[in-house]
């Protein structure tokens, strides 16, 4: 009988949790299948009628394809880039000791703990005089930099724990460096990249911030800025700003559903390590 | 000579240590490091010397003026500063002892699995990978007085009187700050990760000697949970000290401040083209993060072993 009740305290807070969690986000991906004057009456929960219009318009009329090929370049470019970056950096040192290796590897580490938000004019200001701003090229290679001590850490810490002996008898075989960091450590270090893939894509692709900050002509903007300017333009049209948001969303949730083994044991390792 | 030499490679042993490269391959290290190190530097340490050394004058688009602590005074005396830094505090406040509980006890729930547990843990996940931008307009339709679900909702019970719960001055706050307080995801997998690797004779010792589920509970996991609530604690704090998106996209920080955070406070200053000051509200932030991480890690004693 108790255990019939806390079963059933368990599901009660189970179920509230997960309404309040996800209860708006449904109606609002519901009402993507509204006409906007059946969202703006308020009212039924469930789109009677069904319809699309409010994809036709926002991929018609607000040209949302424009910014999620603009948001795939960054998200793709800048995942490659510190995937890249982090592994060439992290394998060396993970496995040898060298003159100053602590000092960096510290030095990555701390850039993980800087709030880079702190940084937005420092950033603006770098950019600039880089003659990356507003560049679609200056953004992934901002993206590259912002994800690299992520990623630097994650694959550390796995590589790390990696037994040397395959590359220990590559060396003895007489394999250049590179050479067993692409047939060696690569093919090991999978699990690691592609977990470390997944979270760096994802988080380029909502990311905001420096977008907004980065970027000013409307044709390098990417689909979070979109978003967020519909809602703020003056022809603000709920209809399409929510198929629009649900599009933008269902992304990484799908990518979230499909991968979720990796993105659970990288954001393990990634806090815990 | 030697002697130094020696006393620096142990110096080094002890975290990591390994042996050294490999002969001939000291050159593809370093061309290895070099990427890394030239991103690091140009976009994490440079932007650091700008932001201590400008946050000192009045920078522009005019160019720059050294002032000395200027805008560190002016920060201090504004009020607006004061209201980001409060409101902040509140987010991260509510994060903290609302946001984390619950995350906690939802996943010391699912780790004992119960039936669906997979199907729980998946679903209280989805809401972590939406962006921020999505969110800020899923709530500001949520909230809408006019159409808005909350409002449908309390009329069902007779309750709607076609509250602006974001743009009126008295729940503007309130209503920001539910908006991320259901993102469970992250501590919930943290937590059930850490519950995972307790070795389960404790628990059957305990039942043993008669300890209640309920007391189990809070007499083994919640102390072997301290240092994973640790963590979670810290980067709640981060998150939250970062906070932008959401308060931007919702309300630009109004109406009247009152939902200001002091990301979006040190956006507006630069906005302004007050990129000085605005670098001085940095710093302020830099700092804060950086002692948020000293005092957590120690008050947490994140890293020592219970086991």
């Amino acid at each position: 009988m108790r255990r019939v009740f806390g079963g059933l305290g368990y599901y009660g807070v189970l179920v509230v949790v997960t309404l309040l969690a996800l209860g708006p986000t449904l109606w609002v991906m519901a009402s993507s299948l509204k006409t906007t004057g059946q969202i703006l009456s308020g009212g039924s929960l469930l789109p009677q009628p069904f319809t699309l219009e409010g994809y036709t318009t926002a991929f018609k009329e607000a040209e949302l394809g424009r910014y999620l090929v603009n948001t795939l370049v960054y998200a793709i470019g800048g995942t490659l880039g510190a995937l890249v970056t982090a592994l060439l950096a992290a394998y060396p040192m993970a496995r040898y000791d060298f003159r100053g290796r602590n000092t960096l590897v510290a030095t990555f580490s701390l850039a993980l703990a800087i709030p880079v938000v702190g940084l937005a004019t420092p950033e603006f200001f770098v950019m600039r005089e880089l003659g990356l701003f507003d560049r679609q090229y200056g953004m992934v290679i901002f993206y590259t930099a912002l994800f690299f001590p992520l990623s630097f850490v994650i694959l550390r810490a796995f590589l790390v724990s990696l037994p040397p002996e395959l590359e220990e008898a590559a060396v003895v075989d007489g394999a250049g460096y590179f050479t067993i960091v692409r047939r060696i450590v690569v093919p090991l270090a999978r699990p690691a990249l592609a977990t470390v893939a997944v979270i760096v894509f994802v988080g380029i692709w909502n990311e905001f911030f420096f977008a907004n900050l980065l970027m000013a002509s409307s044709e390098n903007q990417n689909a979070q800025m979109a978003i967020a300017s519909f809602r703020t333009q003056f022809t603000f049209d709920v209809g399409a700003t929510v198929a629009a948001a649900t599009v933008v969303m269902l992304v990484p949730i799908g990518l979230f559903l499909v991968l979720q083994r990796q993105v659970i044991a990288g954001l393990t390792a990634g806090t815990t390590k | 000579m030697p002697a130094r030499r020696w006393r620096r490679r142990r110096a080094s042993v002890p975290r990591g240590g390994g042996p050294r490269p490999p002969r001939g391959s000291g050159w593809p290290v370093a061309v290895s490091i070099v990427p890394g190190l030239l991103l690091v530097g140009t976009f994490f340490l440079v932007p650091l010397g700008v932001l201590a050394y400008t946050a000192l004058g009045d920078w522009g688009a005019l160019g720059f003026r050294f002032l000395g602590l200027d805008n560190f005074e002016a920060m201090f005396a504004d009020d607006t500063f004061w209201k980001a830094a409060r409101n902040t505090v509140i987010y991260s406040a509510a994060g903290v002892f609302i946001q984390v509980p619950l995350g906690v006890v939802v996943g010391i729930i699912l780790a004992q699995h119960v039936p669906g547990w997979k199907a729980f843990r998946t679903i209280l996940f989805i809401p972590f990978v939406i962006s921020g931008a999505a969110y800020a307009l899923i709530f500001s339709v949520f909230y809408n007085a006019r159409y808005g679900l909350l409002n449908s909702t309390l009329d069902v019970v007779g309750l709607n009187r076609g509250h602006d719960w974001l743009f009126s001055i008295d729940t503007a706050l309130y209503a920001v700050t539910a908006t991320s307080l259901f993102i469970l995801g992250f501590i919930i997998v943290l937590v059930m990760a850490e519950i995972a690797s307790i070795p389960r004779e404790l628990y059957e010792a305990a039942e043993m000697d008669g300890a209640s589920p309920l007391q189990r509970q809070l007499r083994i996991t919640l102390p072997l949970l301290r240092n994973v609530i640790g963590t979670i604690v810290l980067l709640t704090l981060l998150g939250y000290l970062a906070l932008f998106d959401v308060v931007f996209i919702l309300t630009e920080g109004g109406p009247n401040d009152e939902t200001v955070s002091l990301v979006v406070y040190t956006y507006r200053a630069y906005i302004n083209g007050a990129w000085g000051y605005a670098n001085a509200v940095g710093i302020f932030i830099v700092i804060v993060g950086l002692l948020l991480i000293v005092g957590v890690r120690r008050l947490f004693r994140i890293g020592e072993r219970t086991l």
